[in-house]
């Protein structure tokens, strides 16, 4: 019980939303405006299976917004070319594996801190991206939005498909030898190295992963609409750290799992539509995501505390 | 000093491939004076800010939220002017208020409870950039600020810009507290040693909470200067400075890990950037694209993470070198299949 | 019929730096033995083992496991060997469970194959029954005591089928209960053929368990001995050895007032109970004991870095608190640390910013540095502690050990202090600053400073000290004159009152 509290106040508290909005605001639980919030967070999951991922490994990487922008448009101009999608879907993996795999490199081989290599590299690949594109939307022919299938076919296409993968991975992480290196090395790097883990590797294949699922959310994205924004993965970096940090992944690595970031996410999925169902002004989100992640680490802070 | 050569080098580079002479035979470009103090204006928010993560960085910390508590600062304090009608030097001591405050409140997160800076700093930054927007709700902006206000951040005084007084002054105040001062002192040895800076008896916490503190205060100051040479303040002010600062600081020798660097080094980075960004501007091939600011976004990620790498390479090169008694063992036995 | 030995060691030896840890030991260990292994804090039982369980390279010596010679030993290989390792200090992972941590140091095999975790929580449930520890295996680590976490280590030295197994102390923090079922592992491991290398400095354990005893002295093999033919005050006169040498400065103390004075001083945090203990002006008090015993924790509570919760503590008949090491400095405590690089010195940082370093508002009024009057300081602390260096601008890492020590001191003498705690102050230290170090310290105690001096080197502690409080269990057990002989010292650490002799 007391392992899972952390995953079940998050689940309560989402709980607690859930109801509010049942209360005073039935309207957002019409089944239509759902399955598109739904779809719309589906990569938003994705990512944040990987961020789960490499926080459980005390790592971070904020750059997943702009390898999101990055392989959006690339997947984008591809498809726009006529590839067929089954092919380009590969491809955006392999090219967000390869720019995850940059980090790795720079985090496990050089050993400088992940969160200043990957501010350099979301800055570089946004402004790479700005300088080639100069904020170019990429127009998608008509079959590729959807698969080429009907809208709603497509949305639960979508939908199942990132709980699939979040079932998949949260299955891994738990049942896979591979997965419990994870947390090992980020539980106590020095005692996995003791145990025959080689830590360095671990971190490196981490970022190759969060590089390799953004790749996929990319995909995920740019199916969804007619146009293909090269502003797409602004600010994702804070939304999927956010939800994994409120879900119970603690920052100091070895704790959590993707069933508590999965919560983490719906309920701050919920925060922006539950503002205007309230007649809350949208503009606080920001300031509420920023309260919401203060909140989750002072709470971790506390209770590390009463633990020593 | 390398920095030093490496931006005289640069300038130099722009000096002549950014300076032309236009049809009516003026001189234009980087090379002209009114250029020089263009790119002094242009540099003095993020020079501020990379003067208020230097104490930060070398106490082994880092604060990301000085460009998000820039922009909350921004619009507080033209609040305080145009909704509350405060006079100027009230509104901006208020927004001064303001800024240590945020700046107290990272340093109470990270002392108190001994949570990582980073962190805290990431909430923080998502924190305070969100609460300017919902102060102006997503748009507002405050404009026609008096004259006398401009004057600060748009009009020259004895013969600079004006911001660049204060901006002078500001790193002159920080390079004495970090060289001339027991605070310096006591940041490097928490930056080296925390552990052996509390054996030491030095006030650790105290310390750490001044470097944070003092870090709030300077980018408040960097909004005001921002709000008075754009003639506006709003919410966006200064998104993504952060990464300039911080590449700047470790630019100018400081390093992430803490312990060694210096303010002189920070301003050398400071120019090195600036330079960098306005003179791109100025190169007619950078011109003709019209994409300066990515150009200059692009190669300053690229920047920091070369400056890192060669910072960290004489430490792995000494590690990998075995010690001398190894190679003979390794080589009289072949290594076990274990 | 002679079997090989499993473990066969032959003029091992070992050197950090200019310190000989090891100077050509021999040891073996039978299948089927428990050997105990002991020895003062320092005479080299540690390094002993890190050779064998691949974490140091020996410098000479042979090493041969089961009869076959073995070079170029690393921890995987030792493991591959079958050797494995109980350490006091457990290498667990916190935030996951006990099965767990057992399973990631047994289990072996490639990344991508699924966790068996009903066969984990069995083996666990199986290793921890066969120890008799009452531990569930979906515990998390650090939800565990400290012995606790020491009994999951050797549930994994027991589960890795190892043909040697090390316990380092392993019931340093064990309850009396712990302690038997632990003997019962021990005997079982025996039963099956296992040789165990048993360190411990509970001699009745050693004469419960143990078939031989090897005692290491000063780096060196003092003899191996069956244990039935030996009696504890043989043992401790085998560790001892030596008489305290002459080389100490003779005591020239003439005690005046009562400086600091301790009245059922306790901490729960770190396990300091009920001490009392008065140090006088000018009187160099030492602290013997056993590594764990208290010692450290005592001098952590009185410089303000862990606060006593319990008594009282009186500086010049005054009460005193000292919650932070500020208001202890500012009282005139000084603690020269035990951890010499992580504490003691700012490796990076010059000699003379190291040793201005705990008197900033004193020496820098209004906070500003003077580099003139700094410099002068630490040129003055450079010649009167004889430290060898290339002058003040040095940077603390680039000093030997001893010169550090001083540097370390320098920095305390510097804040004039009433009250001057030494923690292990020449440990890893060459000879010659050693007996330099004992001259200052002598000469401050003559100037009237009051003295506490931590030491795990007996002859030292006797040496230098004009009184010898015995710490075990986290309070003093006896307080003892300078002139105590080293047995009686070493028999009250051991907690063998009545052997004194």
């Amino acid at each position: 019980m007391s392992r899972h509290f952390r995953e079940l106040s998050v689940v309560g508290a989402l709980a607690v939303v859930l109801i509010a909005m049942a209360l005073f605001a039935p309207a957002f639980f019409q089944p239509q405006p759902l399955l598109s919030l739904a779809t719309r967070e589906a990569p938003t999951l994705v990512v944040a299976c990987g961020m789960a991922v490499v926080i459980i490994c005390r790592q971070i990487d904020i750059s997943v917004g702009s390898m999101f922008s990055v392989v959006s448009v690339c997947a984008g101009l591809l498809a726009a070319r006529g590839w067929p999608l089954l092919l380009v879907l590969p491809v955006a993996a392999a090219l967000g594996a390869a720019l995850g795999a940059l980090n790795g490199l720079l985090v496990a081989g050089l050993r400088l801190p992940s969160i200043v290599v990957t501010l350099a590299t979301m800055v570089a690949l946004r402004q790479g991206l700005n300088l080639v594109r100069q904020g170019e939307f990429v127009n998608m022919p008509d079959a590729v939005q959807w698969f080429g299938l009907p809208q709603a076919t497509g949305q639960w296409l979508l939908v199942g498909s990132a709980l699939a993968l979040l079932v998949g991975l949260g299955l891994a992480l738990r049942h896979l030898a591979a997965g419990r290196f994870v947390y090992a090395v980020g539980t106590e790097a020095e005692a996995a190295r003791l145990a025959g883990i080689r830590p360095q590797r671990v971190t490196f294949a981490v970022f190759v992963f969060i590089g390799a699922l953004t790749g996929l959310a990319a995909m995920m994205n740019i199916v969804q609409s007619p146009q293909v924004q090269p502003l797409s993965g602004m600010g994702l970096e804070l939304k999927v750290i956010a939800a994994v940090v409120v879900g119970g992944v603690a920052i100091s690595g070895g704790r959590g799992n993707l069933w508590g970031a999965f919560a983490g996410l719906l309920l701050l999925a919920c925060v922006a539509p539950a503002l205007t169902h309230l007649r809350i002004e949208a503009y606080w989100e920001k300031a509420i995501q920023g309260a919401i992640i203060l909140l989750a680490v002072v709470a971790d802070g506390v209770r590390q505390r009463k633990q020593n | 000093m390398l920095l030093l050569y490496v931006l005289i080098a640069e300038w130099l580079f722009f000096y002549f491939a950014g300076t032309t002479t236009n049809r009516r035979g003026i001189v234009v470009g980087f090379g002209t004076l009114d250029r020089q103090f263009d790119i002094l204006r242009h540099s003095c928010e993020i020079g501020l800010l990379a003067l208020a993560l230097t104490p930060v960085i070398i106490t082994a910390g880092i604060d990301l939220s000085v460009a998000s508590l820039l922009g909350l600062c921004a619009i507080l304090f033209g609040k305080f002017w145009h909704d509350a009608g405060m006079p100027i030097p009230l509104a901006a001591a208020l927004a001064l208020g303001c800024g240590a405050l945020g700046g107290a409140l990272n340093a109470a997160l990270i002392t108190t409870l001994r949570l990582p800076p980073l962190i805290v700093t990431l909430g923080t930054y998502s924190l305070f950039r969100g609460l300017a927007e919902a102060i102006t709700r997503g748009s507002a902006t405050y404009t026609n600020f008096p004259e006398s206000f401009l004057f600060l951040g748009q009009e020259r005084w004895l013969g600079l810009p004006t911001q660049a007084w204060l901006f002078f002054a500001v790193a002159a105040g920080v390079w004495v507290l970090v060289h001339r001062m027991t605070f310096g002192r006591s940041f490097r040895a928490i930056g080296f040693a925390p552990d052996g800076a509390r054996y030491a008896g030095l006030p650790v916490n105290r310390r750490v909470a001044l470097a944070y503190i003092l870090a709030g205060l300077i980018a408040a100051l960097a909004a005001i200067i921002y709000t008075a040479r754009l003639g506006q303040a709003k919410a966006d002010a200064g998104m993504g400075y952060e990464l300039f600062a911080i590449t700047a600081v470790v630019l100018g020798g400081t390093s992430i890990f803490g312990g060694t660097g210096s303010v002189h080094g920070t301003l050398l980075g400071v120019a090195a950037i600036a330079v960098l960004k306005n003179g791109l501007a100025s190169l007619p091939v950078v011109m003709r694209m019209n994409a300066a600011e990515e150009m200059a976004g692009l190669l300053t990620g690229a920047l920091l993470l070369l400056a890192l790498t060669a910072g960290v390479l004489p430490r792995l090169w000494a590690q990998r070198r075995p010690p001398p008694a190894a190679p003979a063992i390794a080589s009289s036995t072949p290594p076990s299949p274990a | 019929m002679p079997v090989a030995p499993v473990l066969q060691l032959r003029q091992l030896a070992k050197s950090f730096g200019g310190a000989r840890a090891l100077r050509g030991v021999d040891f073996d260990l039978q299948a089927g033995e428990v050997h105990a292994l002991l020895g003062e804090n320092g005479a080299g039982k540690s390094t002993l083992i890190k050779i064998v369980t691949g974490a140091h390279q020996p410098d000479g010596g042979t090493i041969a496991v089961g009869g076959e010679p073995v070079a170029d030993l690393t921890p995987a290989a030792a493991q591959a060997l079958g050797i494995a390792c109980v350490y006091q200090q457990p290498a667990l992972f916190p935030d996951l469970s006990v099965a767990e941590n057992i399973a990631l140091r047994l289990e072996r095999g490639g990344a991508f194959r699924t966790v068996g975790w009903r066969a984990r929580r069995e083996c666990a449930q199986d290793l921890l029954r066969r120890i008799g520890a009452a531990i569930s295996p979906e515990a998390e680590v650090h939800s565990l005591s400290m012995p606790e976490q020491q009994l999951v280590e050797i549930a994994c030295a027991l589960g890795s089928g190892a043909r040697i197994v090390i316990m380092d102390e392993p019931t340093a923090s064990l309850t009396h209960q712990e302690q038997h079922l632990l003997f019962g592992v021990v005997r079982d491991l025996r039963k099956n053929g296992v040789g165990v290398i048993y360190i411990s400095h509970r001699l009745e354990e050693i004469f419960a368990l143990a078939d031989r005893v090897t005692v290491l002295r000063d780096g060196e093999s003092v003899g191996t001995h069956p244990v039935a033919a030996m009696d504890e005050a043989g043992l401790i006169r085998l560790m001892v050895g030596r008489e305290v040498a002459q080389i100490y400065p003779p005591s020239e103390a003439a005690p005046g007032a009562v400086v600091l004075a301790l009245r059922g001083v306790g901490c729960t945090a770190s396990g300091v109970r009920d001490v009392t203990l008065d140090v006088r002006a000018g009187e160099i008090v030492g602290l013997a004991g056993l590594v764990g015993a208290g010692r450290t924790e005592l001098a952590r509570v009185l410089f303000g870095l862990t606060p006593a919760d319990t008594g009282e503590i009186l500086l010049h008949g005054q009460r005193v608190t000292l919650r932070s090491p500020q208001e202890a400095v500012a009282l005139g405590i000084a603690y020269v640390p035990e951890d010499r690089r992580r504490h003691g010195v700012v490796l990076e940082m010059p000699i003379a910013h190291n040793m201005t370093m705990a008197v900033h508002r004193r020496l820098f009024r209004g906070a500003w540095l003077r580099f003139g009057a700094e410099r002068s300081l630490a040129l003055d602390y450079i010649r009167d502690l004889a430290v060898k260096c290339t002058g003040p601008d040095a940077p603390g890492g680039s000093l030997s050990g001893g010169n550090q020590q001083k540097v370390s001191l320098a920095r305390w003498l510097a804040t004039k202090p009433k009250v001057l705690i030494l923690d292990e102050p020449t440990q890893g230290v060459d000879v010659g600053a050693k007996s330099e170090i004992h001259k200052i310290v002598r000469r401050l105690a003559k100037e009237g400073l009051a003295v506490l001096l931590i030491s795990s080197d007996l002859p030292e502690v006797i040496g230098m000290s004009d009184r010898i409080g015995v710490m075990r269990g986290g309070t003093i057990t006896a307080m003892l004159p300078g002139t105590a002989d080293p047995h009686t010292v070493m028999a009250a650490a051991l907690g063998q009152e009545e052997t004194a002799g």
